[in-house]
This record gives C-alpha cells, structure tokens and sequence, in this order.
C-alpha cells in the first residue's frame, strides 16, 4: 500500500492498481471509455481519463499509470479538462446523436461524460463527420452500428478473455475502423458462445442484443 | 558468450585472411588494362532506364568487339543525373557521365573506347583531380557534402561482399570483438551519436538500456520502415550498401547480447529486400555473421522482415506488434522497447542510417564523430532533397550546415528563375520553413525550434508555385489515412483538420477556421497516444505561422496565392497573344475543354477544364497564351459558338 | 462492394489444394501470419475470404484475426486486381508536381476510381505513397516498369500502347485460328 495525494486529499492506494481505479475507488469521477480493471494493459485508447501527476510535463492517462507513495494527482486542472472535452467532442463528431432513439439512452457513457465536462452532444465547434459504413450489421446475435460505436474495444477483450480465441476484432485501419466478425459463420470458425457479454460490455448503443437469440446462424456481416 | 582482449590476436588473424582475399579479388579487377563501366541500377537509376544503358552498353561493346566489363553498382545520390555512368578507361581518369541514354552509351563506346574520344559534351566530371577533364569536385554538389553513411555508396558493387571488404569493410566488427560491450556501449556515448529515425534519441543511452537489460534473449532491429513520402535514403543505403548496415547490426548486437536481428523493411522496396537477403547469405558464408562470428563464441544471425504498408509501423511499439503478427497498433510506452519489446524481451531498435553510422565510429572513435557537425547533433546528416530543386538527390552533409548552403549551394536552389518559397522538413512530422529561416543550421535542436523536425531527412523545395495550404491538406490527408484508428485524437482530429483545410482549398473557408485549426492542432499534439498522432498537426502549425496571409487570402478573397488549388482558379486563353490557326493545345487538352473561336483562335470551356495544366505546357513559347487566374471569376467568358446543325 | 464484407462468392477461387501447398512450409506460429498473406497475395494476386480461412485454420486462430490484420495493411488487397496494375506514386515530391492530375487521368481514361478494376479486368489502379523515385517525380509505376515525368499525354500513350499490344495479339491469334482451319 502507498499513500498519495488526489486532488489535496490524502489516500492509501493498492500499487497494483492504476490510478484511474484508485480515484473511482475514493469517489473521484474519471471519464473513461476503453477501461476495464480486469486489463493488465490497457489500451490508453480513449485519451479521456487524463490526469496531472507533480512532476510529469504533461497530463497522463491515468489508466496506464501507478501510484507512487507520495505522488501528487490532481485530475480537475485546465489542461485536463480542456484534453477531456476535445477528445469528447471529436467523439461525439464521429457519433451518431440520435439519443432518442438509441436503446442506450441514459445508460450511455457518453452522455454520462457529457454531462459532466458540461459539453453538449452537438458540438458546434466541430462539424459532424460524415462516414460511410457498411449498414447496420448483424451477428446472429447481436446488431453492431457502426456509426454509434467508440472503438473502445472492450466488446473485443472481454470477448478473447472469455472465449480465449477472440470472435470479435478490429478490422481496417483509421477512421474506418470497425469491429468485425468475418468468417463467424464458416464451418471452421470457433463458435461464438452467446453470452452476451460483449453487449453488456459497450459503454455505449453501438451493440444491441438481438431477441431471438436462438435464430440460426446466419452469414455473418451479410 | 564474449569475445575477450586475449584472443583478439585471432580475431585479428581470421579478419586479415578475409580481406587477403577480398583485395586480392578487387585487385585484379582494378589492376586489369581493361575497360570497365560501371552503372548505377538503384532503384532511381532503374527507373531512369539505367536497364536498357546497360543493355546498349553491352551490345555495343559486343558489336565492335572489345574487351570491357560492364559492372552494376548502388546509387551514388545524384539523382538528378541518372542513369549515370563512370567509364573507366586506361589512360584516363575515371569519368562520370550522366543522363547516359542507350544513344550516348553506344556513342561512348564507339567514340571513347574504340577511338580514345571521351565525348567532352556528355562528361559530367572526372571522378579524379587531372589535367585533362574537369573534375566534379568542381562542382559544389559534390565537393561541400562530407559522407560517412553513404561514402562508398555508388562506388562499390553491393551484391559483393568481397568489394566491401576490400574497401576496409567489417574491420570495425574485428575491432569491436576485440572489446568489451561496455567499451563498446561507451564509445557510441562519446560519439554523441543520435537515432537518425527522426526523434534523435542518444544511440549511446538506448544501448546501455539494452545491456542492462534483463531478459533471456535479446533482439536487435534495423527500423527501415521508411514511410516520409518524399524520403527514399533508407532504401538507397539498403540497395547500395547493406553489408555496412549489417556490421553495424552486429557491432549493436554483441554491445548489447543480442543474439537475433530482424531488418524490417517496406515490401514497397523489392530492391532493398533482395540486396540485404544476399547481403546476409555472404556475410554469413564469410563467416561475419551466423554462429561463432570471426572464430569468437559470439554468434547473431539476421533475418529480414517485410512491411505491409503501414506509415505507422515506423513507429517503434508498432513496428513490434507488426512483427508479431498482428495490427500494427501503437502502444502505451513505458514499457519501453529496450525492456520489454519483441515478445516481451529486450529489443534495441536503430534507424538504418544509425546503424550504417557505427562501422565507422569504432574504426575512427568516438572523438572522431563527435568532433565533426554541430555540437549537440554531431555527425553527418543525409537528407533526400527533392520538389523544386535543380539538382535533386541524396546529400550527405555535417550537422549544422545551413539550409541555405544545403538548397542553394549543394542542390542548385529553384529552377525556372522561380522565387524560392519554403522548404518542407521531415515529411508529416515536420514543417515548412520560409526564406527567413533559410540560414537554420540543420540539426536535432535548431529544426524543433524552428517548428520543423529532422524526421527521416526528407526535405521537400517548394517554390512560388507551391501553396502552403495545399501542402498542408496533403499531409494531414497522408496521416489521416495512415491514422491506425485506435486512439481518438489521432483517428477523428486529423479527420476533422482534413475537413477543414479541405473547405478552405475549395474556397468554402469561413470566419474562425483559422482558429480551430490552431486549438485543435494544441490538443491532437498534446492528446494523442503515439508520436504519429502527436507530430502530424506540425504541418499545419508551421504553415499557419509563417503562411497565414495565404491561409487568409483562401477563406477571405476565395483566392490562391500560388494558383495551385484548382477549386480556386482558371486557365484561359490570352486572345491577344493566341496565335490564329495554331492548334498546339487541343490536343494536349484530356477533356476537350478547348474550341475554336469565330476568329479561329483558341478558348478554353469554364465547364469542361479539369485544370491539368497541359495546355500551358503545350502553348508554344513564342505565344504563351495560356494563363492561370485565381480566384477563377477572373477569367473572361468566351462563348462556344454554337455548332452548326447537321 | 465494401472492404469489411469480402466477396464470399467470388468465382475466381484458387482450388484449395494450391492454397493448402503454399501453407505447408509455414510453422505454426502467430508471427508468420503476415509473411503468409504476403506469399499467398503474391501468388494469387489478392486474398480470397476462402484464402484467409485456411490462413486462420493453418495458425489456429480466428478468421476474424486474419482479416482484422490483413485488413490493416495497405498491401493487401481483398478483390482480384487488373491484369495491368496501375499505380500512381502521391509522395510529396510528386504532389507538388501535379501527381494527383495524373491520377484523375488514369481514373477518367479507365473509367473507375483508384482501389478499383475495370469491368473487363484488365487494368486497376491503386494510389501508392512514395516508390522513392522523387527527383523522377511525377511517378507512375504501371506492372513492373516505373514511368518518371509523367503527363497526361504519357497517360494516353500508356493506355494506347496496351490497346494496341491487345490487338495484335487478338489479330495473331485469330491468324492462328483461321491458319489452323485450313
């Protein structure tokens, strides 16, 4: 155990953790998107969970940073907020608004997070991206969007973790990256179990489950 | 596992036997009263028809019936003069020819190997001081470089590791065995040597890293990923001198206790891949690499690795997960790579220009290399100079050369009477510098004040042709496309500042653009995971800083100062100065934008024109009749007359 | 057709048996994945869905891994490319000198988009970011051989001169076919 300062108060923090656990441990708000505690590496993807560490030049995402006995955290400085609220809007400008009639309304860590960095989900300073995907695609059980989702990846490790094969990946590069499941229907591939998880999994609506879960398999991405 | 001072005498001994050998095959040739040629065929050399010179120089030399050698050798930089040749012919000096077409090189051989005539009109320089023909030292293109890394590139043939041996090649490796790793480790640090792969990290620090590291194996990795679109050295030194970058490899490799090597080369380069493959097959029969390098106990063996395409895998934790089999995404550092790399081991990952600079810092010391350039980037520097320039090409200069000397000394300056306008360094992690800037030395330190960045060493001449903004919109559209996707500032901020350097080239700009440009260049700079997303605003930043006036005359007047953004300008035809009948651009025109007048003189039709330009090179230049207006409104309007009805 | 969704009922499948012969000499191991894709696009000229199946049986990982890495990578391609490959160099060098007009010349005298192929097959046309020819600049590499200077005339002597090859091997063969009947 280690003992720090976060925000003037001092804590007592697990080494093995990471800092982002410690502050939502002692009741400090975080934004984060691709985080899961059970992630020996995280992938630092979503460049929201920014914090000042005393003695570093510039804010850390503090999912890929330790506790030290006697460092000094503070997570509401300028520049911390300022880094949140860009890498917020430029998600949202790449996010299909349409809380109404996403079955992720309010449950949505998007929205979550836009309200407390008090941005709006339109943005005017950026202007919505207009992407092309491939449509709405279904797996046989669950629907992905392409145009709701973060690529925060936790669909994808908690899927490889539980399955230990991964039916889920990352596929094209850049802005057009997706999630995709290609060759989920062949007669070779490793089955996907149905457990739902990696819908449970998204912050938020870009996978919904499908309700009839015992439909066939169909081709998959078709 | 180390090769101690007690048998370096038999390090010595086995060393000597090699280049025994070496000389004795490369002394026979020199020594030969017959004629040779030899012909750059790099991939530049290639592509300027260094082929067929070679084929028309070996029928021609077939057809008159002489005894010559005709002999292929790596690129010597002078790109501007390929396909070049070097003729050397009893009783002269060696002369160097350039833009040596299949015409010239029959002519050569007619004229100066069967009648002693060196066709004075074709010589580029004579490659030593004479009396006879002008030497190209001479001429500042070659006498003010000063080259280390590239020094026998063009001179020796790179598919023969005897000709590289012979010229003092893998003597550095037999000095280095010799030694100690810590001796080893400490002379790079004297050196002052820093990664020439564009951040200019201490070789010296990166290596104790790697020997201090713990790990069960160890690997060593030439990063010749080269990606900069407007940089090529990597592949030049690849093509022309891949045995001085595998001794290089080997020295790093027995500094550090590595026992593996991997070369990770772009599968764009078919060329570089091939010469470093038989490069390692005859170093490894020579035994200078393999098990029991020099009769030691140390042993390195080097595999080769190619790319797939991806700018981002320059970077060195996508590099690794390359290699590994998998997206070449960056990864959260630390851990750094000297710890934890390639499978979770230590891995010292160099530039191909850092490692080919080691050979000759152990032959020469580390005092030597530290004396030489500016004092806190020391070394040489090689720097791609293409765009326009007179004499593109590779040049090899000391640090803290100014790049007034390096662009208008060494290279010609712009050609065409233009006015110089900028000079973009370091590809899309860097900048471009105007005229003010022109006397910046070249190094490390001055570049990053100035807002550029050394970057691979591409350096691209812009002149008053070339718009800023344009340029801008080029790279932030390479690096967006090159984005691996996975962090957020990178993935959609260099989309949004596509966006709108996009809109401001097409005349759609607005009030404010100028702005969030700036704060969104701040924060993707400031945000992002890896070094690809946190350089790729720097291109936009240096235009903004010193261009703005053009930025401003986009989104303000809809107008280009440099009448490159076609959205924003328009060719006409002068009628003034058209000649009548002359038809000289209808056919270069691709469209058929271009009729005839009731007068039969030439326009050009507003709706059709793709604004290619051909028709201005067509326009004979007694009329030159062809001009390009921006903004477009400023063309006149000349109707089409209607067509008679059939 | 989108990239994410490779053509699954593509008619131009390698039999399998060449594929299965191309993975043998391969370990089984996680890093040979790229060289594989690299040997099989080689040979075949692009990768099949069926293609990158077998990969993932071979190595015994998912299909979907296959294509997330194929799919990462400039160099691979997911549909049969032209018999001519066509490609355009967009490096700095050649941007500054026109290298995108020259690219809007192939795409309008072949009628398609870079990344695309004609109906017939036989040319497609790729943007490629620098082949290392600069001081050539502008580039275009067409099949093996690299075309330095280029201009839209150049592009229309290219074209033409492949027109032209095409038909006199048309106009042979059918002398071959007629000489044959008599």
């Amino acid at each position: 155990m280690v003992k720090l300062t976060i925000d003037g108060k001092e804590v007592q923090a697990d080494e093995g953790k990471s800092l982002l656990e410690v502050c939502t441990d002692n009741g400090i708000f975080i934004p984060s998107l691709c985080f899961l505690k059970e992630m020996t590496n995280p992938p630092a993807s979503c460049r929201l969970c920014f914090v000042e560490v005393e003695g570093l030049p510039k804010p850390v995402p503090s999912c890929r940073q330790s506790p030290a006995e006697g460092m000094v955290v503070r997570t509401d400085t300028e520049l911390v907020r300022r880094l949140q609220r860009s890498a917020l809007q430029l998600l949202l400008s790449a996010h299909h608004v349409d809380c109404r009639n996403c079955h992720a309304n309010k449950r949505c860590a998007l929205q979550n997070i836009a309200k407390f960095l008090g941005v709006g989900l339109k943005p005017k300073r950026l202007e919505p991206l207009a992407m092309e995907f491939p449509q709405e695609r279904e797996h046989p059980n669950f629907i992905y969007d392409p145009y709701k989702c973060v690529l925060c990846g936790r669909c994808i490790f908690v899927c490889r973790k539980r399955t230990g094969y991964g039916v889920l990946t990352f596929a094209r590069r850049g802005i057009d990256t997706v999630v995709s499941w290609f060759g989920a229907d062949g007669p070779d591939s490793p089955p996907c179990d149905r457990c739902g998880e990696c819908v449970n999994a998204c912050p938020v609506g870009a996978l919904k489950s499908k309700e009839t879960v015992q439909a066939p398999m169909e081709a998959a991405g078709a | 596992m180390k090769a101690g001072p007690s048998n370096s005498d038999a390090i010595k001994e086995r060393f000597e036997t090699l280049k025994r050998d070496a000389l004795q095959r490369f002394g026979e040739i020199k020594g030969a009263e017959v004629p040779r040629i030899t012909i750059g065929m790099a991939t530049c050399g290639i592509a300027a028809g260094a082929v067929e010179t070679k084929a028309a120089f070996e029928k021609a030399i077939a057809q008159h019936n002489i005894d010559a050698r005709v002999e292929a050798t790596g690129c010597i930089g002078h790109c501007y003069a390929e396909p070049l040749v070097v003729i050397e012919n009893p009783g002269f000096p060696p002369i160097c020819y350039n833009n040596v077409t299949p015409g010239k090189a029959r002519a050569l051989v007619s004229s100066f190997l069967v009648d002693g005539d060196p066709l004075f009109e074709y010589v580029l320089g004579a490659l030593e001081e004479n009396d006879m023909i002008p030497s190209v030292r001479d001429f500042p293109r070659f006498s003010m470089e000063e080259r280390i890394v590239t020094a026998l590139s063009g001179r020796i043939d790179p598919e023969k590791i005897e000709n590289y041996i012979a010229e003092g090649g893998y003597e550095a490796l037999a000095k280095a065995l010799a030694l100690t790793p810590q001796e080893i480790v400490q002379e790079v640090q004297i050196s002052g040597l820093r990664g020439r792969g564009g951040a200019g990290f201490a070789t010296g620090r990166k290596w104790e890293f790697g020997l201090k590291a713990q790990g069960e194996s160890k690997t060593v990795i030439c990063n010749a990923d080269e990606g900069d679109p407007g940089a090529y050295m990597d592949r030049t030194i690849l093509e022309s001198n891949p045995h001085q970058l595998l001794e290089g490899m080997a020295i790093c490799a027995y500094a550090v206790g590595a026992e593996k090597g991997i070369v990770y080369v772009r599968a764009e380069y078919p060329l570089a891949v091939k010469m470093i493959r038989i490069a390692i097959e005859q170093a490894e029969a020579k035994g200078v690499l393999g098990s029991g390098i020099l009769g030691t106990d140390f042993s390195f063996s080097v595999s080769v690795f190619q790319g797939s395409g991806a700018f981002v895998c320059g970077e060195e934790t996508a590099l690794i997960q390359s290699i590994e089999g998998k997206r070449g995404m960056p990864q959260h550092r630390p851990p750094f790579p000297a710890l934890q790399g390639l499978w979770g081991l230590p891995t010292i990952i160099n530039n191909v220009k850092t490692l080919s600079t080691i050979p000759a810092i152990i032959k020469k010391g580390g005092e030597w290399h530290k004396q030489m350039g500016s004092p806190k980037s020391p070394g040489s520097a090689i720097f791609s100079v293409v765009g326009k320039v007179v004499h593109p090409g590779l040049v090899e200069i000391p640090t803290g050369t100014t790049l007034r000397t390096l662009v208008f000394d060494i290279c010609g300056g712009t050609p065409h009477r233009k006015a110089f306008k900028a000079v973009q360094i370091g590809g899309p992690s860097g900048g471009c510098l105007p005229e003010a800037f022109l006397d910046t030395p070249v190094d490390f330190d001055s570049l990053i004040e100035a807002g550029a960045m050394m970057g691979s060493g591409g350096m691209v001449v812009m002149d008053e042709n070339s718009c800023m903004v344009d340029v801008a919109r080029y790279f932030l559209d390479f690096t967006q496309k090159e984005s691996c996707g996975k962090c957020t500032f990178c993935r959609i901020g260099t989309r949004q500042l596509l966006n709108i350097l996009e809109r401001i080239t097409k005349g759609e700009g607005r009030e404010g653009d100028i702005e969030l440009l700036t704060t969104l260049c701040e924060e993707i700079k400031e945000g992002s995971l890896c070094g690809l997303g946190k350089t790729a605003p720097n291109p936009v930043l240096t235009s903004l800083k010193y261009f703005r006036d053009e930025y401003e005359a986009h989104i303000k007047e809809k107008r280009c100062p440099a009448g490159m953004c076609r959205a924003l300008t328009a060719f006409y035809i002068d009628l003034d100065r058209c000649a009548r009948g002359c038809d000289a651009c209808v056919g270069s025109c691709p469209v058929e934008a271009i009729f005839t007048t009731r007068d039969r003189k030439k326009a050009i039709d507003q709706t059709k024109c793709v604004k290619c330009g051909e028709c201005v090179a067509a326009c004979p230049p007694q009329y030159t009749a062809v001009k390009r207006v921006s903004p477009p409104h400023l063309a006149p309007r000349i109707e089409r007359p209607q067509e008679p009805q059939e | 057709m989108d990239a994410a969704r490779p053509n699954e009922n593509d008619d131009n499948v390698t039999p399998l048996k060449v594929l299965a012969a191309t993975l043998a000499p391969f370990d089984v191991k996680r890093e040979n994945l790229i060289p594989i894709l690299q040997t099989i696009q080689e040979k075949e000229g692009y990768l099949s869905p069926e293609a990158m199946k077998m990969v993932a049986k071979h190595l015994g990982v998912t299909a979907s891994e296959v294509y997330g890495v194929a799919s990462f990578y400039n160099q691979f391609r997911f549909h049969p490319p032209g018999k001519h490959q066509i490609k355009v160099c967009l490096g700095t060098a050649c941007h500054v000198v026109g290298g995108e007009i020259i690219l809007e010349n192939f795409e309008r005298k072949l009628g398609i988009k870079h990344g695309e192929t004609t109906p017939d097959r036989e040319f497609s046309v790729d943007r490629v970011a620098c082949v290392g020819c600069c001081a050539l600049a502008p580039v275009a590499i067409v099949d093996e051989t690299t075309h330095g200077h280029m201009a839209p005339s150049k592009v229309e002597g290219i074209l033409l001169g492949f027109q032209i090859e095409k038909e006199r091997k048309e106009r042979e063969k059918e002398q071959r076919e007629s000489g044959s009947q008599q």
